[in-house]
Formats: C-alpha cells, sequence, structure tokens
C-alpha cells in the first residue's frame, strides 16, 4: 500500500493545494454569505419588537443575557425574582470581574450580553468610558440610591456595596491585628493573605482607594506587607478560605460579606475595620449599550433596585445600595470609617497600580 | 482499476482531512496568531517576541521547561517501574490495577491540589493526624512538591503506554537473548531500551507538553508558592483585568513554538527507533515469577504508589466533602452527610451540572472517536508530508494550551462573518471538547495500527479481500483497543475540564467542573469536593463497565 503512496508523491503535493484552495473558497464563501444572512435575520428580529411596543407597552418576554459577579446565592435569587415577575428568562454567566471583563472583551465582535452586574466601581467607570454601557436615567427607585456609589448620568447603578476590613480566625488569633500598619509586625510573619487586585475588583478598590489617599508613599506600607510574608492569594475566597482552615490567621482587605456568611455558619472567623478608615466597595450593575433585550434589561435594573432584591442584597450580608434598606446583623455604611478617596484617580490608575503590585507580590 | 479507486478514495480522504483540521485547529490558531501581531498600528509581526524579551518573562519561561523536565523524570521513576512490573510479572493478573491507575488521572489537577493543599499546610489534615509533622510539611510547599503532585497526576498516562509497548515487545525476543547468554541488564539495554525508545519519546513528550500547558496546579499550587509560569502568566493575562491578549497570545506562540521543536525531536526519534512488534504470528507472553521477598516489594511499591496517588488526595477530598464546618476540622463530631444531600437533590443546579457534563462528554468522546480514527488512519505512517501535515495537525491541540485553543475558536466561531451560529450554544461546547481532546484518539490507535505489519493487509489482498473487506475484519478488530482507549480517554477527560468549560460554555449553563470551580470561588469547597467524589466516582464506575465488556471480547492486545 505504502509503496504506491510514495509514488505518487507529487500528486499529493497538488493534493494540498487542492485542499488549500478549497480552505480560501470556503472562506469566500463564508464573507459572501454575511450580508445575505445579515438582511435575512434583521428583519426578522425587528418586526416583533415594533409589534410589542405599539400594541403593548409593558408586557415583557424573550430573554435576558446577565454577566454576573458573586455572590452566587444572592445571583440565583435576584434571577428567580425577576423570571417570577417579568416572565423573562434569564441566562446567566457567574464570575469574579475580571472574568466578566475578559468574556466581554473576548465576545466584542458579537456581543451577547445585555447586563453585566461588576463588584469594582472603577470598572463600571471604565466600561462608561470606553462607550459600553447605556444610559436608563429613568431607573426606578435610582432616587434613593447612595449617591455616591451610583453614576450621575444613569451608566451604572451601585445596588450593593462590600466594605474591606481585616478578617481572622478566632481559634488562632486572640488579639487581632487594629490597624493596617500592624499587619507588618514582626508576629504576623508569614502568616497573612491578601486578595489579588487583578482578580477582585473590591481588592482593587481597596488597594488603589489607599494609594489615592497616601500617594506614593502608600506603596511603602505594601511593601512592607511583602517584606513580612504576606501572600497574594487569588480572589477574596480564596484569601479567606486558608484562614478558615486555619492554614493562616489574617486576611488583609478582607471582603467583609463573606466573613460574616462564614461567621454566621459558625466558622471560627470574625473581622474587623481599622479606625483610620477604609474603602467601601461598591458593586455595580449596568446595560451593555449592544444590548438586543433593552426593555427586559431595564427592567432587570429596576427589579436590583426593588424593596424586594434589595432585601435579598441585605440577606446576604452585603451593604444595600438604597438609603433607605437597612443593613442585616452587620455595621452599617455609616458605621464603617471611612478613608479618603479619589475615584477618578483609582479609574485612572487601576491598571497600573495592578501591574505594580502583582510585580511587588510575585 | 481497483487500485485507482482506492487511491482517488484516499486522496479524497486525504483533503477532507486536511479542510476539517484547518478549519478546526488550524484557522483558530492562525487567529490568535494574527491578534498578536496586529498592534495599535497595524500589523507588526515583531510584537511577539519583543512581549516574550520583556522583563520578567525569560524566568518564567524557564520555570516553564524547569518543571516540563523534572515532571517528565518524576512520571518515568513513577511509571517505569510499575510499567515492568506490569508487564512481566504475575502481578499482570490484577487487571483492576490499570482501571484504579486511572483514579489519578481522572482527578481534575486543580482539585488533585487543592486535596494536597489541605492536606500538607499549617494545620492541615497531616498535621491533625500527625502533629509531629508540622517541622516538615513546610518543605512540602516548594518545586519539590509541585513536581510530585504532577507527577503522581500524569504518571498513570506513561505507565499506560510503556506497559502497552512492553506487553507488544513479549518475550519471546528476550528469551532468545536469555538463550544465547544474554544477563538481564544486557537484554535490558539491547532489546527493552531500543525497542521501548519510540513509545517512550512519545509518552514523555506527551507528558512534557501537557505539564507546561498545565493550568490547574500552578494555578492552585504554584501560586502559593510563588513559583509562575507560561500558563499562570497567559491565564493572568486573559482572564483578570487588564486584560491583554496580545501578550497571552504572544506567550502562547512562545510557548506552541517549544513544543512543537519538541515534538520535531520525538518524530524523529520515532521514526528512527519504530518497529513493527505484531506480526501475524501469535505472540506468546512469558511472565517471570517473583520470588516471595520480591513480590513483597513489588506490591509494595504499587501499594506506596497508590497510596501517595489516590489515598493522600482523595483523604483530603473525601474528608472535605464530609465536613460541617471546615474550621473544626477532623473530628467525628464534625462529619455531615448532608453535603451529598444537597448536591444530589434532583432538580438542583448540580444535578443539572452532573448531567450536563455526562452527555456533553458522551457526545464528545463519540465525535472524537470518529474523527480521531479517521485522522489517524489517513496519517498512517506520516511518510508523504500531506500525512505529516495532518499528524502535526492533529497533535496541535495537545501542543497548544487549550486556553489558547479557546480563545482561537471563541475569535472564530464567535466572528461576525461566521455563518454558522454554533457560538453560546451547546454544539459549540462538544466541539471545543473534540478539537481538544482529538490527538488522544489519534495517537492511541496510530500506535496500534503503525504496529501492524503492513503484511497482514497484503495477505488480506492476496486472497481476494476488497479494501472494505480488509477494513472490517483486519483493520478495524486490531484498531479497536486504541479507539477504545481513546473513547474512555476523552470521556474521562472531558468530563472533568476546566479551562474550556469556563470560557466557552454558554451562560447559565454548568458542568460539574465549573460547578466545583464556582463552589471553590463561593466559599463551599465541601460542596465542591463532593461534587468531585461523585463525578470521579461516576466516570470511575463507567470505565470498569467498559473495561467489563471488552474483556469479555479479549480485544486486548
Amino acid at each position: 500500500m505504502y509503496q504506491v503512496n510514495k509514488r505518487n508523491g507529487l500528486k499529493k503535493g497538488a493534493l494540498v493545494l487542492l485542499t488549500a484552495m478549497i480552505g480560501f473558497s470556503l472562506a469566500g464563501c463564508g464573507s459572501a454569505a454575511k450580508p445575505a444572512a445579515n438582511q435575512a435575520a434583521e428583519p426578522k428580529q425587528e418586526a416583533p419588537k415594533q409589534e410589542v411596543k405599539k400594541d403593548e407597552e409593558k408586557k415583557l418576554s424573550g430573554k435576558l443575557v446577565v454577566y454576573s459577579a458573586g455572590p452566587k446565592e444572592l445571583a440565583e435569587a435576584i434571577q428567580k425574582g425577576y423570571e417570577a415577575k417579568t416572565g423573562v428568562k434569564v441566562e446567566m454567566f457567574q464570575g469574579t470581574t475580571g472574568k466578566i471583563l475578559s468574556r466581554m472583551e473576548a465576545e466584542k465582535a458579537n456581543p451577547v450580553v445585555d447586563v453585566v452586574v461588576l463588584a469594582s466601581l472603577p470598572a463600571a467607570q471604565g466600561l462608561k468610558k470606553s462607550g459600553m454601557t447605556l444610559e436608563y436615567k429613568e431607573a426606578k427607585n435610582a432616587d434613593k440610591l447612595i449617591p455616591e456609589w451610583s453614576d450621575k448620568d444613569g451608566h451604572f447603578f451601585g445596588y450593593s456595596s462590600s466594605a474591606l476590613g481585616i478578617a481572622y480566625n478566632t481559634k488562632l488569633v486572640q488579639t487581632p491585628p487594629k490597624e493596617w500598619a500592624d499587619l507588618a509586625k514582626e508576629e504576623w510573619k508569614g502568616k497573612i493573605n491578601i486578595p489579588d487586585p487583578a482578580q477582585s475588583g473590591s481588592a482593587l478598590d481597596f488597594v488603589t482607594g489607599y494609594l489615592s489617599g497616601k500617594g506614593d508613599s502608600g506603596w511603602d506600607l505594601l511593601e512592607q506587607y511583602k517584606k513580612n510574608g504576606v501572600a497574594m492569594a487569588g480572589a477574596n475566597q480564596e484569601a479567606l478560605d486558608p484562614v478558615i482552615t486555619g492554614a493562616k490567621s489574617v486576611v488583609a482587605a478582607a471582603v467583609d460579606y463573606m466573613t460574616y456568611q462564614a461567621k454566621a455558619k459558625g466558622e471560627p472567623v470574625d473581622l474587623l475595620y481599622p479606625a483610620s478608615g477604609t474603602v467601601i466597595s461598591p458593586r455595580p450593575a449596568a446595560i451593555v449599550k449592544t444590548s438586543k433585550n433593552v426593555d427586559n434589561a431595564k427592567a432587570f435594573i429596576d427589579y436590583l433596585l426593588s424593596d424586594e432584591a434589595q432585601k435579598m442584597v441585605a440577606d446576604t450580608y452585603l451593604l444595600p445600595g438604597r438609603k433607605d434598606v437597612k443593613a442585616k446583623d452587620r455595621p452599617g455604611a455609616e458605621q464603617i470609617p471611612q478613608m479618603k478617596v479619589d475615584w477618578a484617580w483609582m479609574d485612572a490608575n487601576g491598571d497600573a497600580v495592578t501591574k505594580k503590585f502583582a510585580q511587588l507580590f510575585k | 482499476m481497483q487500485l485507482t479507486g482506492t487511491l482517488s478514495l484516499q486522496r479524497i480522504g486525504m483533503a477532507l482531512a486536511l479542510v476539517l483540521l484547518a478549519a478546526l485547529v488550524v484557522v483558530p490558531l492562525f487567529f490568535i496568531f494574527l491578534s498578536s501581531v496586529q498592534g495599535s498600528q497595524g500589523l507588526d509581526l515583531a510584537a511577539p517576541l519583543r512581549t516574550v524579551a520583556g522583563s520578567g518573562l525569560g524566568e518564567v519561561y524557564v520555570n516553564s521547561l524547569w518543571i516540563g523536565l523534572c515532571t517528565v523524570a518524576g512520571t518515568t521513576l513513577l511509571a517505569l517501574p510499575l510499567a515492568w512490573v506490569m508487564a512481566n510479572t504475575g502481578l499482570s493478573r490484577h487487571r483492576w490495577l490499570d482501571i484504579v491507575l486511572l483514579v489519578p488521572f481522572m482527578t481534575p489537577p486543580y482539585i488533585g491540589s487543592m486535596g494536597w493543599i489541605l492536606f500538607m499546610q499549617r494545620n492541615g489534615y497531616m498535621e491533625q493526624l500527625l502533629p509531629a509533622a508540622a517541622a516538615w510539611t513546610p518543605h512540602f510547599f516548594s518545586v519539590f512538591g509541585m513536581v510530585a503532585i504532577m507527577s503522581l497526576h500524569l504518571f498513570p498516562f506513561l505507565y499506560l503506554i510503556l506497559r502497552g509497548s512492553l506487553v507488544r515487545i513479549g518475550g519471546s525476543k528476550e528469551e532468545a537473548a536469555a538463550l544465547h547468554g544474554g544477563s538481564f541488564a544486557y537484554r535490558f539495554r539491547r532489546i527493552v531500551v531500543p525497542l521501548l525508545l519510540s513509545s517512550y519519546a512519545m509518552g514523555a513528550l506527551l507528558i512534557f507538553v501537557k505539564t507546561i500547558a498545565e493550568f490547574g496546579t500552578p494555578a492552585t499550587f504554584g501560586r502559593k508558592i510563588g513559583f509562575y509560569v507560561l500558563t499562570s502568566e497567559i491565564h493572568k493575562y486573559i482572564s483578570s483585568w487588564p486584560i491583554d491578549f496580545g501578550k497571552a497570545t504572544s506567550l502562547a506562540s512562545v510557548l506552541l513554538g517549544t513544543c512543537l521543536l519538541l515534538w520535531y525531536v520525538q518524530a524523529w526519534v520515532t521514526q528512527r527507533h519504530s518497529y513493527q512488534l505484531v506480526g501475524g504470528k501469535g505472540a506468546r507472553r512469558s511472565i517471570y515469577r517473583l520470588s516471595g521477598w520480591k513480590a513483597a516489594i513489588a506490591w509494595a511499591y504499587v501499594g506506596g504508589l497508590l497510596v501517595l496517588s489516590i489515598g493522600v488526595p482523595y483523604f483530603s477530598i473525601i474528608a472535605a466533602s464530609l465536613m460541617k464546618l471546615r474550621g473544626q476540622g477532623l473530628a467525628w463530631s464534625n462529619l455531615t452527610l448532608s453535603n451529598y444531600v444537597q448536591l444530589l437533590a434532583p432538580g438542583s443546579k448540580s444535578m443539572q451540572a452532573l448531567t450536563n457534563s455526562l452527555t456533553l462528554s458522551l457526545a464528545a468522546a463519540t465525535l472524537a472517536v470518529v474523527l480521531g480514527t479517521f485522522l489517524a488512519l489517513m496519517i498512517h505512517r506520516a511518510k508523504t508530508w500531506p500525512q505529516r501535515l495532518t499528524d502535526l495537525f492533529s497533535m496541535l491541540p495537545n501542543t497548544v494550551p487549550g486556553i489558547v485553543i479557546v480563545l482561537g475558536l471563541i475569535i472564530v466561531w464567535n466572528a461576525p462573518w461566521m455563518p454558522i451560529p454554533l457560538y453560546n450554544t451547546y454544539g459549540m461546547v462538544v466541539l471545543t471538547y473534540v478539537v481538544f481532546f482529538l490527538p488522544y484518539t489519534v495517537q492511541y490507535v496510530k500506535a496500534s495500527f503503525t504496529q501492524l505489519d503492513p503484511a497482514l493487509f497484503q495477505a488480506g489482498q492476496v486472497f481476494g479481500g476488497k479494501p472494505s473487506y480488509v477494513l472490517r475484519r483486519i483493520l478495524l478488530p486490531l484498531i479497536v483497543p486504541g479507539m477504545l482507549a481513546g473513547w474512555m480517554m476523552t470521556f474521562t477527560i472531558s468530563i472533568r475540564e476546566l479551562v474550556a468549560s469556563l470560557l466557552i460554555l454558554p451562560p447559565s449553563m454548568e458542568t460539574s467542573a465549573t460547578y466545583i470551580f464556582a463552589q471553590f470561588e463561593q466559599g463551599k469547597v465541601q460542596l465542591g469536593m463532593a461534587m468531585a467524589v461523585v463525578s470521579v466516582g461516576l466516570t470511575t464506575a463507567m470505565l470498569l463497565a467498559v473495561n467489563y465488556l471488552s474483556s469479555k471480547k479479549d480485544w486486548d492486545v
């Protein structure tokens, strides 16, 4: 059999050329097919939309694609509640802020997402700046939101928020560190985790927030942390987990609601806020400009700001985004000492800080 | 007349194979390359090079190569004695060992690493069981520990390849040498090593490539010890903000270049050291009888291997899945089955994830076997260059980190010009799995195929067998074990596939792997570990069933 093959080596060469030609012609077909396909598809999609608008003003249908940062149970509860209320089917992708942004980047050419729910305010500011968000000033209850957490032009809504603190294992730690500076002390050497700002939106908010207040001298503390063996440990839960099991003793810049959730379950952890102040990191939701289900997306934002969803937020130990909804079994926003931060600076310098932080803690 | 008919059929097949591979593998990778050279000011061919020459990346590159080399050494150390024992001694009767040894390989690397971390960390299970261990457990958190974890995960892979090859070498050649006075060492050096070399080169290369393309262990264990490799860097640029596809794809092309170079070396070795070992004549196995203490050593070795590769990680996984409160640690009062009850509740998200995984993997494995067998037969002995090209292309998914392929596939299938609306559907996931795991079937089928003596087919033809008859009665029965191995491999790995699933699953669809990952992220390690136990248990049960059925038909060579 293969003697025959040898003799036909030349012909095989021609065969590859042929294959290549087929490849090119296929590619040609692909590009030729595009306008036709689009023409065929577009009128079909638009026709029913207009009908809906004319005939019944408010009745929603179809689907909504949401990319949501955790916590998972909250996202699922909101999904269920929204579906029950509107009859719209929600398709949800869950991940960290970084993963959601990267998925959006990967799908740039052909976006499917309608609403993004992130865990970092600068990330939302960035989306707005690059023109990827849709304005929705008329959102219901938007006037009751804490103004600093949301966009004044209605491009994104801080429907909830978390604060960063010092979490510690209560079995291992009798006298917890009280201040950010305490974590640089010898007694904590090798016992501290810090979440990776590249993965955790709220951790990034803390680091940039701290630096925006302190200027370049803020890096001194982080350098001392590094010298003291503070380990960079993935996103928030990955940083907290070893403290729950006792592999580490303390998380610097721990997301508070996760700690409160673990504590409520009975795990030996607790959290405190340094008196010198911390950063509250709002979790914004925004409608994506390329959304094909704008009405559904707007209804989703309305739902996020409704009494019902805000109560779910409080039940997850997050800080509710509305001034008139109380936090549950935890300090409210007004009880948490805050440091002075500059969100515009944080938005502008997020990338550089992430890079420098990664280099420092590598 | 008949000959030309066969020929044109072969040509069409060849063309089809190349077109398929181009569409599935080459074009997506080409787009990755394209995006890596497409700077803000038009094309910039030097961009990938400049990126890699950039600060700090040299060290990462060396780290990758180093961990790859160490893991090849580690797996060889673990797999070679085992393969020899299982091929040549009375232990070979215990075929259940082959199935058990698939368990470490079926354990998702990030879960295995997690198991080791939970076991060895400060106040971990090791210290809870044996407080004195606290003196040395910290030493595990080093490159040594990482190599150990990766070797214990990958060695079954090399073992299966080596044992298969050793079995095919058979006893008769060694017996002939013994008859002429060759000592054991001489026989090993002059007969076993040369005959084993091509299989070993292939196995070692695959281990190397799998190691440097692995992201689970570096992402969990490597990050803990501050050891960064190419994949973790690529993953960082792709999955965390700020995203830099250009950098990721540049790093990927360096990785790809390295792997292609190694592939070339491996192909060269294989070509020089490939022999037909399966002839038409019946092969007879001769078995060493191990005396008492030798048998004890052999069993101790096998036992020790099982404890380290399965015992330790699964102790952690199962213990974690049974805990009420993780902060309480190992205590009888802290055990509960409630995590499993929650996991297996009908209609729950976790059950949906499990069903999704099973159906996706079944579809992917079946498709991959059909496609892979076709490709392997087209590649034949990789003599002509279209065949070699097919070989190269079909191996590409194994030489490129999964995440890069996934991105390539996303870019292509989600492009505005793409007429087939596959993206964001079930089909896209199956397609990705097929592309990912195609090399397994191709490798397995090729391995059984290249060792068949052409005389077998010539005999079939001489006696008037038409090509279809030869295919059905001679070729297929002889390559079925390869196909079966490919199917099992694809099924078991796609059921735990994480990287592609994370990026390509349509929104609101979960697989068991993404479910586990999400549980870790959400701090519900117990639920995640329970899912790990269930999904690995299911695949093991399935493998046992397949093995039982196939052993009845006596397909094993």
